[in-house]
């Protein structure tokens, strides 16, 4: 019933409307953003973007697992898909490694590992969605969330990730670290998401 | 046009402009049935009576000369508020009166094509321009502060947050008192804390609530209408 | 007429306090948006003028758009509503809810649910409903109302909120440190989320051309909301719509930019659909709600251009009378210019008593010219006061016009008041006719009158002139 008379509404609102506007044609470049675009390798881009705005690009493992014990979080999940090239090792070097993520225990997990479907240079952002990530909430609830990438999944600029959107229903960008600034404006970063947002290119 | 303001409070302004035009060699007429462009009525969204004192002043300035202003609000009122208080109904000569009016510091710059200024002060002189609301995207803002800046010891000082109105709006004055004193002292503050020696304007309106402000609270400020500037810098 | 209106009323009334953080939190927005386009961009009006032609072709076009839209989401397996009126919207939603058992959720920031005032009705009808974003969970505690599109507590400092926690029980103890009451928050909250059976949220465009919704967040909320639950369901004004999935790039550009000065967000989700087969976590039933609520009336009317708002706050950021007065002064869901043009028409049955809220501006054109969509806001102002005027709307402090009107009709008449308010300048100010004249004139010291001085300089210039045979 609302369908039709929303509908019937929308009909004689705009049969009023003398010039319809056309849709413009436009080029997608004149959204891209020349100085965050500057360079020519995408990972080095991406890395100067993503630290911007507190990411952390890394490009080893050991460079992971230093930065863990430092942050003393030392228990954390990883999908199982990436056990033997990344968990393995962590858990050789004395971290504890799930690779089940349980959610009645959602706070033992400090880290959470997953793979992400992509990234954008320009904007310093990771994607991740609902296919390649074996579990949302091991990517949302520990203080660090990992997203694992391939230099050949990283895309230029934004309306090239969005050309290759596919069929996930679910896709998210992740540029950097959750955060807020509704107490007097001033930036907090580790809100419901992750504080620590990390890059780690494999 | 000389605008209302003039006509009642700043006839120094108008006659700087004729002068002024007068020195670049354009012979200046002052029809003088001109009486006001009609902006407080549509402001107040009376547009029955602004209507009829907009179709009075474009009979007065019928025909092709280009109709020239001190003041970026009366000629916004020509260019833009007309077209829109009259977009039910067709006016051939209110579209005429939009086509040929100017405000006059983007007349002498893009009209005329003058880009510097032949003039000077005696001495140094810190100016702070103001730029008036309804100047915003036309040419006026940029035209009236590359002449000033071309003066020779003219020192365009900038201030804080210049981008904001001073509050004074015509009828938005009287209906929203507390906003629109507030608004002009803030903008006061930020003027007087730039340490003028002057306050340039292309708008008497906001320059007579400003300093009206000013005067009021015991910090009067020197200023001038820019064309008055123009002019004084020739003499 | 004599009183005062009340916006100027709550810029006099309000805390000294309270206007500070908005004016610090404004000035602060404002400066961000411009840095942000303007060091990435060369020509950003080239691109709002672009994002203002999309949305206006959109909205010419809405019902075409909006039935693709409809078939692109549930071609892919979402239940998609329509909702004529905020009652209808609610009982949309709580429909859902029941049929789904859901008696405990999470929701995300949604302008739109605050239209329709969703919390109170769902609590009231035994669902439990939290407030997930920092800002508006605070609101909720405090049971005020958010003053800024995008900054909810814009009007709040760290001690108000501080007591809030202790008062409510989120904080055993007071401390005002801002990253200790958003640890805080994140700890209660997350649990909150774990035992939600559902989460709502807003969304801030819908592709037509394969129903992806795109939220956006700082602080993953809505992502949290949407992850341990079976049930999904958005609120969408139906003018959310955009063509297709291209045009998000030139959205998502201005929308962070505007509102924050970030090129993004830090979280954007793109949602069509379900959880995908093989994803543990997720709802496994999405619906999306097309809200109407006084929309097509807009539509509708000669200030449709407002519905290009992309929910920015830009606009708010830089007003100078919602810097002074603050959102509540607007009194209705949306506040600032935005508001000043959309509460008076799109909650017409109030169109009385909102009528003052396009005349609460001195149409210094700000607004215009930081809004991502080009929305030529003071034109619409005028407009509505127009209406107001043909409605005969009675107006505090309103100088009668037809006066005014006669005397600039007749010349005659016109000169001879000139030469005569030169008087003026012997009497004291307590003559004026009316009040608010009396007031303004108490402000600002007026010059002298020099009323009919220049046209007589004229005249004898001109003669001069004629008389030397030269041509002035």
């Amino acid at each position: 019933m609302s369908r039709a008379a929303i509908f019937a509404k929308i009909e004689s609102a705009t049969a009023m409307v003398k010039a319809k506007a056309a849709y413009p044609e436009y080029d997608l470049s004149i959204v891209h953003s020349q100085p965050k675009l500057e360079g020519s390798d995408l990972w080095e881009i991406f890395t100067r973007n993503f630290s911007a705005v507190n990411g952390r690009a890394m490009t080893s493992v050991n460079e992971l697992l230093d930065f863990l014990k430092q942050s003393n979080q030392l228990h954390g999940y990883c999908d199982p898909l990436l056990y033997d090239g990344i968990g393995a090792q962590l858990a050789a070097a004395g971290l504890v490694v799930e690779t089940e993520y349980h959610r009645d225990r959602y706070d033992d997990y400090q880290f959470g590992i997953t793979r992400a479907s992509g990234a954008i240079a320009e904007s310093g952002t990771v994607i991740i969605d609902d296919d390649r990530t074996s579990h949302r909430l091991a990517a949302l609830s520990p203080w660090v969330h990992v997203a694992v990438l391939t230099r050949a999944e990283i895309h230029r600029a934004i309306p090239d990730a969005i050309a290759a959107f596919g069929e996930s229903p679910n896709i998210i960008w992740c540029t950097g670290p959750s955060k807020t600034a509704d107490v007097e404006g001033i930036l907090i970063e580790g809100v419901h998401g992750p504080g620590d947002q990390i890059a780690l290119v494999i | 046009m000389g605008t209302c303001l003039c006509d009642a409070f700043y006839d120094d302004v108008a006659r700087a402009t004729v002068e002024v035009l007068e020195h670049l060699g354009v012979s200046v007429e002052f029809p003088d049935n001109q009486t006001c462009c009609g902006q407080p009525a549509f402001n107040s969204g009376d547009w029955v009576a602004s209507r009829k004192v907009a179709r009075h002043c474009a009979s007065v300035f019928s025909g092709d000369l280009p109709v020239i202003v001190p003041s970026g609000s009366c000629a916004a009122m020509n260019f833009h508020g007309n077209p829109l208080q009259f977009e039910e109904q067709s006016d051939s000569e209110i579209d005429s009166l939009a086509r040929r009016t100017w405000e006059v510091m983007d007349f002498i710059f893009n009209g005329l094509g003058i880009k510097k200024w032949p003039g000077k002060f005696e001495e140094s002189t810190r100016i702070v321009f103001h730029r008036s609301c309804h100047s915003r995207g036309t040419g006026s803002g940029e035209a009236t502060l590359e002449l000033l800046r071309s003066i020779e010891n003219a020192v365009i000082v900038p201030f804080g947050q210049d981008e904001q109105c001073c509050g004074f709006g015509g009828t938005f004055s009287v209906t929203f008192p507390h906003i629109s004193g507030r608004m002009g002292s803030l903008k006061l503050d930020h003027l007087l804390e730039a340490e003028p020696d002057i306050l340039v304007s292309g708008d008497m309106s906001c320059l007579m609530h400003l300093t009206g402000l000013a005067r009021t609270q015991g910090r009067p400020i020197e200023h001038l209408h820019a064309i008055q500037v123009l002019r004084n810098s020739l003499l | 007429m004599i009183g005062i209106q009340p916006i100027d009323q709550y810029a006099r009334d309000i805390s000294d306090e309270k206007q500070a953080s908005v004016i610090d939190g404004s000035s602060k927005g404002t400066e961000k948006r411009y840095h942000s386009l303007h060091q990435d961009y060369p020509d950003p009006d080239a691109i709002r003028k672009l994002a203002a032609s999309i949305k206006d072709h959109t909205l010419h076009h809405l019902g075409e758009y909006l039935a693709k839209a409809d078939e692109s989401l549930t071609a892919r397996g979402v239940n998609v509503h329509y909702a004529s009126t905020d009652e209808d919207a609610r009982q949309a939603i709580l429909g859902i809810l029941r049929q789904h058992g859901v008696t405990q959720l999470t929701k995300s920031k949604s302008m739109a649910a605050e239209e329709i005032h969703l919390n109170p009705f769902l609590i009231e009808n035994g669902v439990e409903c939290l407030e997930s974003d920092l800002g508006e969970f605070i609101i909720q505690l405090d049971g005020d109302e958010p003053s800024h599109i995008v900054k909810p507590i814009i009007h709040k400092n760290r001690r108000d909120i501080a007591k809030t926690f202790v008062r409510e029980g989120v904080a055993a103890d007071y401390n005002d440190d801002p990253e200790t009451i958003t640890r805080r928050a994140r700890v209660f909250l997350r649990e909150k989320y774990m035992q939600a059976q559902a989460g709502i949220t807003g969304a801030n465009f819908v592709c037509a051309d394969t129903g992806r919704l795109a939220l956006i967040t700082n602080e993953g909320n809505s992502r949290f909301g949407m992850a341990p639950v079976q049930v999904h369901i958005a609120l969408v004004g139906i003018e959310k719509v955009i063509p297709q999935e291209k045009d998000l790039a030139v959205f998502l550009n201005l929308l962070g930019r505007s509102a924050t000065g970030q090129q993004l967000t830090v979280y954007t989700e793109f949602i069509n659909g379900p959880r995908s087969a093989n994803q543990p976590d997720g709802p496994e039933h999405m619906h999306v709600v097309f809200m109407d609520n006084g929309r097509t009336d807009v539509l509708a009317s000669n200030c449709r251009e407002i519905l290009r708002c992309i929910r920015c706050g830009a606009c708010q950021n830089v007003c100078p009378v919602y810097r002074q007065a603050s959102g509540h002064a607007y009194r209705s869901t949306y506040g600032g210019p935005v508001g000043a043009v959309l509460s008076p028409i799109l909650f017409g049955i109030r169109f009385p008593e909102l009528a003052d809220l396009p005349k609460a501006s001195s149409l210094c054109g700000a607004c215009n010219e930081v809004c991502p969509v080009d929305i030529p806001i003071p034109d619409l102002l005028l407009r509505l006061r127009d209406k107001a005027k043909k409605e005969s709307v009675p107006s505090a402090g309103a100088i009668p016009m037809s006066p005014f009107a006669t005397l600039a009709t007749s010349p005659s008449l016109w000169r001879t008041a000139m030469t005569m308010s030169k008087a003026m300048n012997h009497l004291p100010i307590q003559v004026a006719p009316i009040k608010p004249l009396q007031d303004w004139l108490g402000q600002r010291t007026l010059p002298d009158s020099k009323g009919g001085d220049f046209r007589k300089w004229m005249k004898t210039h001109q003669a001069n002139a004629t008389r030397a045979g030269t041509t002035p």
